[in-house]
């Protein structure tokens, strides 16, 4: 592996950078309110750095909802892109990568327009985990690869920066004042700290296993679980018009979730995947091994967060580790 | 109903006769027709409206495409209003919680005839009291818009959609999903007995953006999964009693499973 160009910064110095990166562009980072989110930051101060944010960042990229185009007896019309440039601060791995399987779905495979211009105009600075930043987190063993512009390690009273990328190269040699060489990290200073390890991620084999049940039984089937994970990309996509004209208004997508019986409703009525088992598993699977099948990667990032939001907290983490275990004993 | 052929055109060679009407309830859901003001002209540009007793003096009350009704069946009254309503529609659309799930009138079901008693239609003796229900207890419902006070958004694309010829887009999805959407702290997840994971959403999470638990005025989604939602409420420490009693304030009677739930009966 080639060795990674790595620099030294102040905290001053730090913020300095962002507050420069902040003219002509909005600093999104992690604030702590009842619960952490990316937000907005105009203070830098406010930035919560010590444990992983309860939502991820997703949002920015693929919004909620979101306006596709205008249509009317004339034609269509799209959207006026009127986002700003935008930094992003204090992105783990697994969000980092999330936003790479992402790019995977919307911009190699859909070419979407919509998501491309937002992430065109990100820069994504990330944020090392040295020590486990959720209960319920387990990256490494999803064997994640480098993805980020700069990704930031904190020492006591200063950051080591990795530059990841040719934006991140750029922006080091702009601001080349605030960042003094350092020599490269260790394999075993750039490893994560997590909470969990996930001992299989090739489940196929596991599909019928009566291991699953304990998951379905807690399952409310809430959605909960896919509006917090940072890859999930699943959306609706409906029309609203007006009440002049409703032969013009919009046409809107939103997230949608695996998780509900809506999701596979057809025309007709019927629907795909009516037991909540199938739908259990959908997302599992979905994430670990149909993405795979296509994308060389499983779909997860590690996060952890399907779990720390789901009102049961199941843990299919553990689920897996037992049906991997149950193996070994027969 | 015949699709419009060209979309574009709101002006449909005849536009749909509609009748909206209140029975037993507080008209607060004919209300939030009305409170759309910036659309109401469109709105009423878009169909014809042959009868709307609550504004309008004169009201016609047959052929109609479409009829809406507010309110519960709790008098005979209402009972042959419904009846005759349906009769003379060919779609009938049930708006609101009372006309849905009977709401928090037909809790009266669930306690003992003395506690209500003196309150009845007593002095009204033209007024015959029926057991408290929702409409789709006694005539067929083609189309549900729910909540307490309905959203007055979803009544538009409503009106839209059977304007276009298409199917009104309600949704079954759980309150959760749009309580995820807006970035909400989880209220379940604090304690509180919140009943989204179980109630039709549509309301875009309305109480919980504003700190309010979900109290299922929606009520039950076709997929709850119920005796999940008991259990995590008792692990929170709520008695039976009073989770049977909240489950029951909105949708108790769509929720009959409480009774061998909670009492082993039913
Ligand atoms: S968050 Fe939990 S309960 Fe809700 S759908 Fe996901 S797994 Fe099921
Ligand atoms: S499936 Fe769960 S652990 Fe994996 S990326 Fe999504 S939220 Fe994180
Ligand atoms: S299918 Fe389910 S798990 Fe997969 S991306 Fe969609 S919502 Fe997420
Ligand atoms: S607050 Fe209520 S509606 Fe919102 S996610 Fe939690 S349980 Fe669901």
């Amino acid at each position: 592996m080639p060795l990674m160009e790595t620099y030294r910064q102040t905290k001053a110095d730090w913020k300095r950078f962002l507050e420069a990166l902040m003219k002509g562009r909005e600093l999104i980072a992690p604030v702590k309110r009842d619960l952490v989110r990316f937000e907005r930051v105009k203070d830098i101060e406010d930035i919560h750095l010590k444990s992983m944010s309860y939502f991820p960042a997703k949002h920015w990229f693929f919004p909620e909802e979101q306006t596709l185009f205008r249509f009317s007896k004339k034609g269509f019309e799209m959207p006026k892109q009127k986002e700003p440039r935008r930094v992003f601060f204090g992105l783990r791995k697994c969000d980092l990568n999330a936003i790479k399987h992402q790019d995977m779905v919307f911009i190699k495979q859909a070419k979407d327009p919509y998501y491309k211009a937002l992430r065109k105009k990100s820069l994504l600075l990330g944020y090392h985990c040295r020590t486990a930043p959720s209960p319920f987190c387990f990256c490494e063993s999803l064997g994640l690869p480098d993805f980020f512009d700069l990704l930031y390690y904190e020492r006591k009273d200063h950051f080591v920066v990795e530059v990841g990328s040719a934006k991140g190269k750029a922006l080091v040699k702009k601001y080349g004042r605030w960042f003094h060489a350092e020599k490269g990290l260790t394999p075993e200073q750039r490893r994560i700290k997590n909470a969990d390890t996930l001992e299989e991620t090739d489940i196929g084999r596991f599909y019928d296993h009566p291991g699953w049940k304990e998951g379905v039984n807690l399952c409310l089937s809430c959605g909960a679980c896919t509006a917090l994970c940072p890859t999930c990309y699943c959306h609706s996509i409906h029309d609203e018009v007006t009440v002049a004209d409703p032969g013009s208004g919009e046409r809107k997508r939103q997230w949608s979730s695996c998780q509900l019986q809506g999701f596979t409703k057809v025309a007709g009525g019927h629907v795909f995947r009516k037991d909540r088992e199938s739908r259990f598993k959908h997302r599992i699977y979905h994430q670990l091994e149909w993405f795979r099948e296509k994308n060389k990667v499983p779909l997860c990032t590690g996060c952890g967060r399907c779990i720390q939001g789901c009102p049961t907290r199941i843990d299919w983490v553990s689920m897996i580790n037992r049906m991997k275990d149950d193996e070994h004993r027969t | 109903m015949s699709r419009a052929k060209n979309p574009g055109k709101p002006r449909q060679p005849k536009k749909l006769r509609v009748g909206i009407y209140g029975i037993t309830g507080c008209a607060g859901c004919q209300l939030s027709i009305i409170f759309n003001e910036d659309d109401i002209l469109d709105l009423l540009d878009l169909v014809d409206l042959q009868a709307f007793p609550f504004i309008k003096e004169v009201n016609a009350d047959q052929h109609f495409d479409w009829v809406i009704v507010e309110g519960l069946v709790a008098s005979e009254q209402d009972l042959a209003t419904v009846k005759k309503l349906r009769r003379n529609a060919k779609y009938l659309v049930s708006l609101g919680a009372c006309a849905a799930t009977g709401c928090v009138p037909a809790y009266r079901q669930f306690t003992l005839k003395e506690n209500y008693e003196h309150l009845l239609y007593r002095k009204q003796k033209r007024l015959k009291d029926v057991e408290p229900t929702p409409i789709d207890a006694h005539v067929k419902v083609d189309y549900y818009i729910p909540g307490c006070p309905p959203d007055k958004k979803e009544i538009l694309g409503f009106f839209t959609a059977i304007a276009r010829g298409i199917e009104p887009r309600g949704t079954d999805n759980p309150v959760c999903v749009e309580c995820r959407k807006n970035g909400n702290a989880c209220l379940l997840d604090q304690g509180k007995p919140c009943l989204g994971p179980i109630t039709a959403g549509g309301c875009h999470a309305v109480c919980i953006n504003g700190g309010l638990e979900c109290w299922g005025c929606r009520g039950p989604t076709k997929d709850m999964n119920l005796n999940l939602m008991i259990d995590i409420l008792r692990k929170k420490g709520f008695d039976d009693r009073f989770i049977r009693d909240r489950m029951r304030t909105f949708a108790g009677l769509k929720l009959p499973t409480l009774n061998r739930i909670f009492h082993g009966k039913g």
